[in-house]
């Protein structure tokens, strides 16, 4: 059977107790082509059965649910089954699985936890603040993975006097840091008045990175490996020097 | 703000320093902007593959000494530059501020003195500090000749220090770097890490070089072999406490009766930070990688290499070794040795667990059992077998005048 929920923990927890005797069950939380005569169910989240399987499997393994919450933030199309195979292992077993290597789901959970890890870890060198005229930070990103929150603490630890946003320009949302509360919040479009001297900045910083590359030791390939194309579009360095409109001082802003 | 010709001149002059790290310090944010990474960050990566994690540049780019193989000795035409210690410090906090960087790599061309240059590089640090309330990572260069005094001064505001040792022999230093040698080199990296190990006894407050010292040495330059640097290398762990040797393949940037023309193979200094690695993470000796007067094999990895001329230890059983044998089986790295052991608690593992763990059975499935099972190559086959996987990877495209290893191999027949 196909059960379709709406990605929230709780509606997970949900459907791994309505799919718990089901042999061959497919959890999503986006689209699927259905075949012809294929069951379905649409998953309705049940607090008090969420809060009760919760509380069974945090006794098997009392770190369970920050496995949960990164799977789910994962970018990956398939981590819906992922979570779902890796919990009804834990139900099984009923003890921590997170060791089994031996075992697929295992595995999955594990590939997919890393991943999401990794992203984060990236993104604390990748994110790159534009000043504004009000003294806050604004930093436009677009992770694969829903990190865009997770990546507050590090840096409110560091700057904890300077209020930042950073936009999750893909998932249309923005975690804030006001200087003293953190919160998420949907943002669209933000509308970002540039500090006076934010282009200025830029601009030493492109020199500096061209500067200090070593053209006689060319390794593109390893650049990129290390930092893949899809992450330079908010990267003031990897911007091209010239943009469309042929000026080269031109800020770097959220298309 | 800092003009953008001496941000130019001074990083141009800083970039061959190839100290990247920023990791090892857990300083904590009182009150001002930053704190420390313990596992360290990479902001950015440069066309030549390399990261940028600090801020690496020079105070000032005028050098009283004349080393032959440094862009900035003073026969050297070249612009020169010093910056001040507020626009270091302004460049760094608007940097971070905007997470272009994870903090400052300063050093600098020996100015006026060496006892001048290290008091300017400990004032520049100790404002950032001090005025500018910055907490995140700093690595001072240390200046060799200076005063101790002010040395120890500066690994008060510093993460790390770094004397460089530059070249692998005392005998290499007094031909092309005149005005060094040895115990102006070595013996400061002693005192700091006597200072370090007081400073600690005695609880004092503050922090003393958080993230310890570092060292680096230009390898290509000079004629040492790879034996003899390994072994240096090893002592500077072992004795001088070092959290890291760095090697850098000579780039030949001037020309000189006494240096190579050609640039060091990239190759070797691979090769170098494999057996480095080896030293620090796989508890392996240098002793028994290779002797003093030999190079790294090119054809093979030190691990590998290692394995070859030590094929009556294998193969072993996945399910049993110990993770000291583990950490030895060419191919199988720290994290795949560590999730073998995990794994193993729970199941027998085979070949099909091996895989599907991601462990890269390349090389190591000549060099191991699972379950029992062996899927290698006969013995006198496999260094056949791995030389030429290895061949094939390095194999590339040839033009009339390329002058890689492949090609000479070409020329000589041997490809």
């Amino acid at each position: 059977m196909i059960y379709f929920y709406d990605g929230t923990k709780e509606a997970f927890l949900t459907a791994l107790v309505l799919s718990f005797r089901d042999s061959d069950p497919f959890l999503t939380s986006g689209n699927k082509q259905l075949v012809l005569g294929q069951e379905t169910a649409f998953v309705r989240t049940d607090q008090d059965k969420a809060k009760k399987v919760e509380e069974r499997l945090l006794s098997f393994d009392k770190d369970c649910m920050h496995d949960l919450d990164t799977i789910l933030r994962s970018g990956d199309v398939g981590k819906d089954n992922v979570a779902l195979a890796y919990f009804r292992l834990l139900a099984e077993k009923k003890c921590p699985v997170r060791m089994m290597l031996g075992e697929d789901a295992v595995l999955a959970a594990d590939e997919c936890i890393h991943r999401v890890g990794f992203e984060i870890h990236r993104f604390h060198g990748f994110v790159r603040f534009l000043g504004t005229a009000s003294g806050a930070l604004y930093a436009p990103i677009s992770p694969d993975n829903d990190i865009c929150d997770l990546l507050v603490p590090h840096f409110r630890a560091r700057m904890p006097k300077i209020p930042f946003v950073i936009h999750d320009v893909k998932r249309k949302k923005a975690a804030v840091y006001d200087g003293e509360n953190t919160f998420l919040a949907p943002l669209d479009e933000a509308e970002v008045v540039l500090a006076a001297d934010e282009t200025a900045w830029q601009r030493l910083w492109r020199k500096y990175y061209d500067s200090v590359n070593i053209p006689s030791r060319e390794r593109l390939k390893q650049m990129r490996g290390y930092m893949p194309v899809r992450y330079w579009k908010f990267m003031p360095e990897k911007r091209p020097f010239h943009d469309a409109e042929g000026d080269e001082d031109a800020p770097v802003l959220p298309s | 703000m800092i003009d953008e010709r001496t941000l130019t001149i001074l990083t141009e002059s800083a970039k061959y320093d190839v100290s990247c790290s920023s990791s090892g310090s857990d300083r904590r944010n009182e009150g001002g902007i930053g704190n420390g990474y313990a596992s360290g960050c990479c902001h950015s990566f440069t066309p030549d593959g390399r990261c940028i994690s600090l801020l690496k540049i020079l105070l000032s780019n005028d050098c009283i000494y004349n080393c032959k193989y440094c862009l900035n000795r003073r026969d050297n035409d070249l612009p020169r530059a010093t910056a001040t210690a507020d626009d270091i410090c302004g460049l760094v906090m608007d940097f971070y501020k905007r997470n272009y960087i994870e903090g400052l790599f300063l050093s600098s061309a020996v100015h006026i003195s060496p006892n001048h240059t290290m008091e300017q590089l400990c004032l520049v640090v100790k404002k950032l500090r001090e005025e500018y309330g910055f907490h995140g990572y700093i690595h001072v260069k240390g200046i060799p000749r200076a005063d101790m005094e002010i040395v120890n001064r500066t690994a008060l505001f510093a993460d790390r220090m770094s004397f460089n040792i530059e070249l692998p022999s005392e005998s290499s230093l007094k031909l092309l770097a005149p005005q060094k040698d040895k115990e102006s080199l070595l013996l400061p990296m002693a005192k700091l890490q006597r200072e370090k190990a007081v400073f600690r006894a005695e609880k004092r407050k503050g922090h003393f070089l958080p993230a310890g010292q570092t060292t680096q040495m230009i390898v290509g330059a000079s004629p040492e072999k790879d034996g003899s640097i390994l072994r240096l290398s090893q002592g500077l762990y072992r004795k001088n406490g070092l959290k890291r040797v760095y090697y850098s393949s000579y780039v030949p940037v001037l020309h000189d009766a006494l240096l190579p023309e050609v640039a060091g193979g990239a190759l070797r200094e691979h090769r170098l930070y494999q057996a480095d690695w080896l030293l620090r993470f796989y508890g392996f000796d240098a002793e028994e990688l290779l002797p003093p007067d030999e190079d790294l094999s090119l054809e093979f990895d030190p691990k590998c290499a290692w394995a070859l001329s030590h094929m009556e230890h294998f193969p072993v059983e996945v399910n049993r070794a110990p993770l000291e044998m583990l950490l030895r089986v060419p191919g199988i790295g720290a994290r795949s040795a560590q999730r073998i052991c995990a794994a193993r608690r729970y199941t027998r593992l085979t070949f099909e667990h091996l895989k599907k763990m991601r462990v890269v059975l390349k090389r190591a499935k000549h060099f191991i059992t699972a379950s029992g099972k062996f899927y290698g190559a006969a013995e006198n086959a496999i260094r056949g077998l791995l030389s030429a996987q290895e061949a094939h990877a390095n194999a590339t495209q040839l033009d009339l005048f390329s002058m890689n290893e492949t090609a000479l191999s070409a020329l000589t027949g041997e490809l």
